[in-house]
């Protein structure tokens, strides 16, 4: 129960622990082979996020590594790129990034552009040098409009501070739910229900709070463990108040509690309410939207994600914590977690009723 | 008839029985007719259905336009104009676009100084400030790359207006001496579900199969008597026979959901699919086979079927990280490169992803291939060695029950 969630901690945060992905092999092919072209394939090789690990003698054969996965993109410089620079015949350079991983290929599309866009402007630079303009006035005429880009809350533009903080408490809410099933459920199993409820006097509140508990207070220091670690040991971003994460924490782990035990209200079979929750926690991995964003899903999807407590724990992360806006603006998130909560509510007496009279089925 | 040919039709014979009572199990027991058939149905077509825009179109963003000239209204038109970005709202300060971003009422701003037409016609720089709401990569994107675009493109247009040149070829060259074109290969339109997806197919093929053998066994063993795995009766006897006669069952289903999730899905969905059938049923033979035996040795080192799943829902996302899909292979820590080859997950997604979004030979990717040949074979003798042990276990216990059986009659006598 604890080893579970603690081994995915280690897991995402050790996995991505550069934030983002560095040194990405990638390949050139450089038919013209000058000085002009081999300073700009080092330039390349400079980048954080690119490494220069090949050079190839046509495009065919660089096509191939990417299908080998050696590279992941290659810079193309065709013969004669020099010799057309110089006598002003605007020649073409190509780059060719593969999409298969949507990480790799954006990020290096970044570096693949800029290198283009800096060897473009060296050589305006030489020629405006040459006619006599300052260096502010060359800055001036290369880029007219500068962009002032401004990240909130994530001026590194960390994967890991995006996934871990999304998929790790995923994971946990996968695991209360998977538990709050199987702790009613065994009781079932093994025929101790009877008993169980004879404990609290047949009142099946008592029953279940007594059961649920001290599991809450495991989940809880699972979940303010978890916090601490990211936000406090790995220094995370985060705006909003410490206060709105432990708030956050506790609305995740009863939630996702509530959400447990009524699926195994509405099918009190251990198998049956374990494959659902399992299947409804997968599912939530790509409901809650922090990869592909909800918004860019058909209509229909986007009320259904409603129904995920993992979608609702993300917004208000997203809205409160991260960005750190008031908790008024994430308050529909909030009710929707509390109406989880209470969502065993409505099967108690069916719970109740299984406890006592059904007989467990292999 | 002979011994020889006795004893071996014998064999074949025992294998056919297991495959047979194997093969009533999954379709008498719900919870594994859940695994094998309904979830790899209905799975892959919701998880296409979730993915099937692909790419976020028309980001909202809020503008603080405060400079009010021809130049900046231009910006924000091609903004606006711009496949990915929408101008939903103009807000008259800084501070009630934010308090838009915080209703969640838009992804970013996009703020433009007053000074910005002057500055830029003074020959000096204009800045125009982008606030990324950074809670979505995709939005972040979206909104920085429009900028960037168009800002470049703007950028060029006054350029060549202060640049004296003769032809529209001469200002071309001046704005960019050295062209350049970017491709992106393989997933042209950068596609979110076409990037995923085909990742997601082959790892619900694996984590179902295990899953479902999981759950078999586990009804298996809650149903014998005397929560054996294994029961003493004649076909039992041999290791060899139960083993073929289990897998044939998996394998033949999987057969059959394989060419669903594989061939059919895609097609649905119009995803890439360059491979053709040869090489995908020479990817998927020795794929299915160690996912089958992967499974056989899961279910029978996992005691109770419940935590099966505990085990494989849980290490599914990670198992999907791992293949490298979305995080770079060369970015994995190698103490879980490590981990990751312990499962044939990883190297059937990496194959098939090449084979099928890229367009690779099977040439390209022999080194998976014959891993997964690799992978079918040791676990089909490991599933020989535990299959054996709970034979061993099985005719211990019964040999035990059998001794305290006679005790009893004995004092009874």
């Amino acid at each position: 129960m604890v080893v579970f969630p603690l081994l995915t901690m280690v897991f995402f945060t050790s996995l991505m622990d550069d934030g983002l992905p560095t040194s990405m092999p990638v390949g050139v092919v450089d038919l013209d082979n000058t000085s002009t072209s081999r300073s700009l394939v080092q330039r390349l090789d400079a980048f954080q996020m690119t490494r220069v690990v090949a050079h190839y003698p046509s495009v065919s054969e660089a096509r191939r590594d990417i299908q080998e996965n050696e590279i992941y993109a290659f810079l193309y410089i065709p013969k004669g790129t020099t010799e057309n620079l110089m006598a002003g015949r605007q020649p073409k350079i190509s780059f060719y990034y593969s999409y298969t991983t949507l990480a790799s290929g954006a990020l290096l599309m970044k570096d693949l552009k800029t290198i283009s866009t800096l060897g473009s402007a060296a050589v305006g630079q030489a020629t405006m040098r040459a006619k006599g303009f300052t260096d502010a006035q060359i800055q001036t005429f290369l880029q007219p409009i500068r962009l002032d880009v401004h990240q909130i809350a994530n001026p590194w533009i960390s994967y890991n501070s995006y996934l871990s903080t999304m998929l790790v408490p995923g994971m946990i809410m996968l695991f209360i739910f998977l538990i709050s099933a199987y702790s009613l459920g065994t009781e079932l199993k093994f025929g101790t229900s009877k008993q169980w409820l004879e404990k609290a006097d047949n009142r099946i509140f008592v029953a279940l709070a007594g059961k649920f508990l001290p599991q809450t207070i495991i989940w809880l220091a699972l979940v303010y463990g978890y916090e601490y670690y990211v936000f406090y040991v790995l220094h995370f971003p985060h705006l909003g108040s410490p206060w709105m994460l432990v708030l956050l924490g506790l609305m995740q782990v009863l939630g996702a509690q509530g959400f447990g035990i009524f699926a195994f209200g509405l099918m009190p079979s251990l198998r049956m309410s374990m494959s659902v929750c399992s299947l409804w926690a997968v599912l939530s991995f790509s409901m809650v939207g922090s990869a592909f964003p909800v918004m860019g899903m058909d209509g229909a999807l986007q009320s259904l994600s409603w129904l995920f407590p993992l979608r609702h724990y993300y917004m208000i992360y997203q809205i409160s914590v991260f960005n750190g806006y008031p908790l008024l603006e994430a308050w529909f998130h909030f009710a929707a977690l509390a109406a989880f909560t209470l969502l065993p509510w409505l099967v108690i007496r069916k719970i109740k009723n299984a406890m006592l009279t059904y007989v467990y089925i292999p | 008839m002979s011994t020889y040919l006795n004893s071996y039709r014998r064999r074949i014979d025992d294998a056919f029985f297991i495959w047979r009572e194997e093969m009533k199990n999954v379709f008498k027991d719900e919870g594994v007719l859940i695994f094998f058939i309904i979830v790899p149905l209905i799975y892959p077509l919701l998880y296409s259905w979730v993915y099937n825009n692909e790419t976020v179109h028309d980001v909202p963003v809020a503008v603080v336009d405060q400079s009010h000239t021809a130049l900046s209204r231009q910006f924000i038109r091609m903004c606006d104009a711009s496949a990915d970005v929408k101008v939903a709202y103009y807000a008259q300060d800084l501070d009630e676009a934010k308090s838009l971003v915080s209703r969640q009422l838009v992804k970013g701003i996009y703020l433009i100084p007053s000074d910005f037409e002057t500055n830029v016609y003074r020959m000096q720089q204009g800045v125009i400030s982008v606030y990324c709401d950074m809670s979505l990569m995709l939005t972040y994107k979206a909104i920085f790359q429009t900028a960037q675009l168009v800002s470049m493109q703007m950028g060029a247009g006054i350029q060549t207006k202060l640049g004296q040149h003769f032809t529209s070829r001469d200002e071309a060259i001046a704005a960019r001496p050295l062209d350049y074109a970017e491709v992106p290969i393989f997933n042209p339109q950068g596609g979110y579900g076409s990037f995923v997806l085909p990742g997601v197919l082959i790892l619900i093929f694996q984590q179902t199969l295990v899953l479902g053998i999981g759950m078999s066994a586990g009804t298996a063993r809650e149903r014998n008597r005397y929560k054996q795995l294994i029961p003493v009766t004649r076909p039992y006897r041999n290791v060899f026979r139960i083993v073929f006669g289990k897998s044939l069952c998996y394998l033949m289903i999987y057969t059959l959901m394989g060419a669903w999730l594989v061939i059919a899905v895609p097609r649905l969905f119009h995803f890439p699919q360059l491979a053709t059938w040869q090489s995908l049923l020479i990817l998927m033979i020795p794929y299915t086979l160690a996912c089958v035996f992967f499974g056989m040795v899961v279910s029978c080192l996992v005691k109770y079927r419940e935590n099966v799943m505990l085990l494989m829902v849980f290490v599914s996302v990670p198992l999907l990280f791992m293949t490298g899909v979305s995080w770079p292979q060369s970015n994995i820590p190698g103490f879980w490169q490590g981990v990751s080859w312990v499962f044939p997950s990883t190297f059937g997604v990496r194959a098939y992803v090449r084979l099928n979004s890229m367009g690779a030979t099977i040439s390209d990717v022999s080194t998976e291939i014959h891993l997964l040949w690799l992978h079918a074979f040791l676990y089909f003798w490991l599933a020989c060695v535990v299959y054996g042990y709970q034979i061993y276990l099985a005719r211990h216990d019964a040999f035990w029950r059998y001794r305290e059986m006679l005790k009893k009659r004995a004092k009874a006598a």
